[in-house]
């Protein structure tokens, strides 16, 4: 028995001396932030040479029609429904296109990286994807580009070399400037706040909250960041730890950050059960659909996002011009059908434009 | 035991999925080719890995729920020994691997020693391994392993994928040990009347111990080749694989209530099941439809055991 009780102990010492590096934050990514300016000085951008992958003997696709897979993190919440929309629509209008959507019903990676294998088999001509781990998704795409495979991605990146392009609906530094300046508006620069996000290795979320940690350090020092919770893109989860957050820090709390579009109205949900309105603020990002009725019962004043419509209408015309061979590596702009020109960034990441709020007076007029 | 009545239901399974390979390949001529083939060996190694010692457990009676946070506990070890602690990557492999079985025989322990059902033992594991993985991961992942360590998850041996290998060297091993060997006939034994068997003089403690372990051993390395698949380590790995796993071992004709079931009716049932996923999305069915398949084909193959059972009039 006392040879058994030590092993145990020694492999639970073994695998809980880990080391504290990353993020201020918890929730945020160890990669380097840049964090804009205080004031409204839009930030300088500085070319990088290209460095997405590159289809090996893709076929001559020019003009002719093409079949197209959309892989979303997953299927079935509100905002992959609106990216689908979206290049639903950019088909439609380009003509030549045969867009279909498909993914996991849970943000899994390992069933995400099954699909995309599936559909290579099945030799479609592009893959749209939004990654659920940016390095885990790099070798199935590597294979789809080894098959002559054009591949974009929207919403959450890969590695730069998995892909061609990547459709970043707005800049991380942009979101978290946003994000934390409409959260001081709220709750004053001295308020303490938490985070409701999916989870703590979901790229597109930790690039945000590692910006924000800093944006907040730069220009908010005073700022109390209480904890990080995770979600899972779940809608009762979400709920569930929101209302954990409210509880555990009572008064102390007095402001919540939803980081995806499920976590930000059960936060404003769970906020509006505990009768806590207007003592707690929720800043987050999300569907306008989802947060019309707490915008017009006044518990949340702004809510921060981009056109997911327009971010898969983007995504699907920038796969169309790189299937035609319109779109080469080192361009600075691309032409995406009814949004004009957009601007190439980073070396291979096309933007889609800057991040919008939504309020009281403007929700309306939005449905999705 | 007469053979024919022991191969009934594995026979009838292997006609059903040779009729579906068939109905697969009509449907979209990708599928049945080497390639294709290939990649869903490897891609079906990690569940079928898992499957092996589950067979074994269910043949005890028992379940084991925990393997899937087994596997992840592994992965996030093998990345925090190797990239925090400093090991050199092999011996982070051997001591993520130990820490898995150990992983595996604290179930046993918890079973056998504190009389748990296997059912509540394994539901708490599974809480307590996916908790340890998360923490201590702090929910941040490993990345850049050296090439050398990518062979395992996504190199080849003689053209066919090196996690295959592993597969069938381990099918084979494991088909022996259950049929052939007084071990296997102890866990039959078990299964089918514990208290028989422990007035038989059967050791069920060390059996049960050894079985648990076991599942824990491969769910580590099941781990270690699924790493090396996607070249990164997260704490959410492996969620969910427990009910592929015991879905494809009862599939197999293995008996929830013990006492039945084999190591090839386990593999068929996996063909089967992975046939069925890789086939229908080629052919163009979406992932939902294809879940709504997969369950109908389980309730049709359990109500055709049963039916067999009643046939034979119990033996």
């Amino acid at each position: 028995m006392n040879k058994v009780t030590l092993t145990f102990a020694l492999a639970f010492g073994l695998m809980t001396g880990t080391a504290m590096a990353g993020s201020a934050w918890t929730g945020g990514d160890d990669q380097p932030t840049s964090p804009l300016a205080c004031d409204a000085t839009p930030a300088t951008m500085a070319a990088k040479p290209y460095d997405g992958g590159s289809p090996t003997n893709p076929p001559d696709r020019a003009g002719k029609k093409i079949t197209v897979v959309d892989i979303p993190k997953l299927i079935g919440i509100g905002y992959f429904n609106a990216t689908s929309k979206g290049i639903a629509d950019a088909a439609t209008e380009l003509g030549n296109v045969d867009a279909k959507t498909d993914g996991p019903t849970k943000a899994n990676i390992d069933e995400q990286i099954t699909f995309i294998d599936n559909y290579i088999t099945s030799g479609v001509d592009g893959i749209l994807f939004a990654a659920n781990d940016p390095v885990a998704i790099a070798p199935v795409l590597k294979k789809a580009l080894a098959a002559g495979i054009n591949v974009v991605g929207y919403d959450a990146n890969s590695t730069p070399d998995a892909r061609q392009w990547f459709v970043n609906q707005a800049q991380f530094n942009g979101i978290a400037k946003g994000l934390v300046d409409n959260m001081a508006k709220e709750i004053g620069e001295d308020g303490s706040f938490a985070i409701v996000t999916s989870t703590f290795t979901t790229p597109n979320q930790a690039r945000w909250i590692a910006e924000m940690a800093a944006y907040t350090a730069a220009c908010h020092p005073k700022m109390k960041w209480l904890e990080t919770v995770e979600a899972q893109e779940d809608n009762a989860l979400s709920f569930n730890q929101a209302t954990t957050l409210i509880n555990k820090y009572g008064d102390e709390l007095k402001g919540i950050f939803g980081m995806t579009s499920v976590a930000t109205p059960a936060a404003a949900e769970a906020v509006t059960q505990s009768k806590k309105c207007g003592n707690i603020a929720i800043v987050g990002l999300a569907t306008p659909n989802a947060m019309k009725p707490y915008v017009k019962a006044d518990c949340v004043k702004s809510v921060v996002l981009w056109n997911p419509v327009d971010l898969g209408y983007a995504a699907l015309q920038v796969l169309r011009s790189v299937s035609d061979g319109t779109l080469k590596p080192g361009a600075t702009s691309v032409k995406a059908g009814k949004l004009g020109e957009l601007q190439v960034v980073n070396g291979s990441e096309i933007l889609l434009g800057a991040p919008y709020t939504f309020t009281k007076d403007n929700i309306d007029k939005f449905d999705f | 035991m007469n053979p024919s009545m022991l191969f009934r239901h594995e026979a009838i399974l292997a006609l059903l999925t040779g009729v579906a390979l068939f109905g697969l390949a009509a449907l979209s001529d990708k599928f049945f080719t080497p390639g294709n083939l290939l990649n869903q060996g490897r891609l079906m190694s990690e569940v079928g890995l898992v499957a092996l010692p589950m067979t074994f457990v269910i043949v005890t009676g028992g379940i084991d729920l925990s393997v899937g946070s087994i596997l992840g506990l592994t992965a996030i070890l093998l990345g925090v020994f190797w990239q925090n602690v400093g090991l050199p990557l092999p011996i982070a492999m051997v001591a993520a691997v130990v820490c898995g079985t150990l992983a595996g025989f604290g179930n046993g322990f918890i079973i056998t020693r504190f009389k748990v059902p296997p059912l509540i033992a394994t539901l708490a594991t599974l809480a307590l391994y996916r908790g340890l993985a998360e923490g201590i991961s702090e929910a941040r992942s490993v990345r850049g392993y050296p090439e050398w360590f990518f062979f395992f998850g996504q190199g080849e041996v003689a053209g066919v994928p090196f996690q295959l290998w592993v597969l069938i060297i381990c099918t084979v091993t494991a088909s022996v040990i259950l049929g052939l060997t007084p071990f296997g006939r102890a866990t039959y034994a078990v299964g089918a009347n514990e208290t028989a068997a422990r007035f038989s003089g059967i050791r069920v403690d060390a059996t049960k111990l050894w079985i648990y372990s076991a599942a824990g051993f491969l769910s580590a390395i099941a781990a270690v080749i699924f790493v090396s698949r996607v070249t990164t380590t997260r704490s959410d790995m492996g969620t969910g694989i427990e009910l592929d796993v015991i879905t494809g071992v009862v599939l197999g004709g293995t008996s929830i209530f013990g006492g039945k079931g084999t190591v090839v009716g386990t593999v068929i049932g996996l063909v089967l099941i992975q046939a069925l996923k890789n086939g229908l999305a080629l052919s163009g069915v979406k992932g939902d439809g294809t879940i709504v398949v997969i369950g109908a084909v389980l309730i049709g193959a359990i109500l055709a055991g049963a039916l067999f059972d009643r046939n034979r009039g119990g033996s």
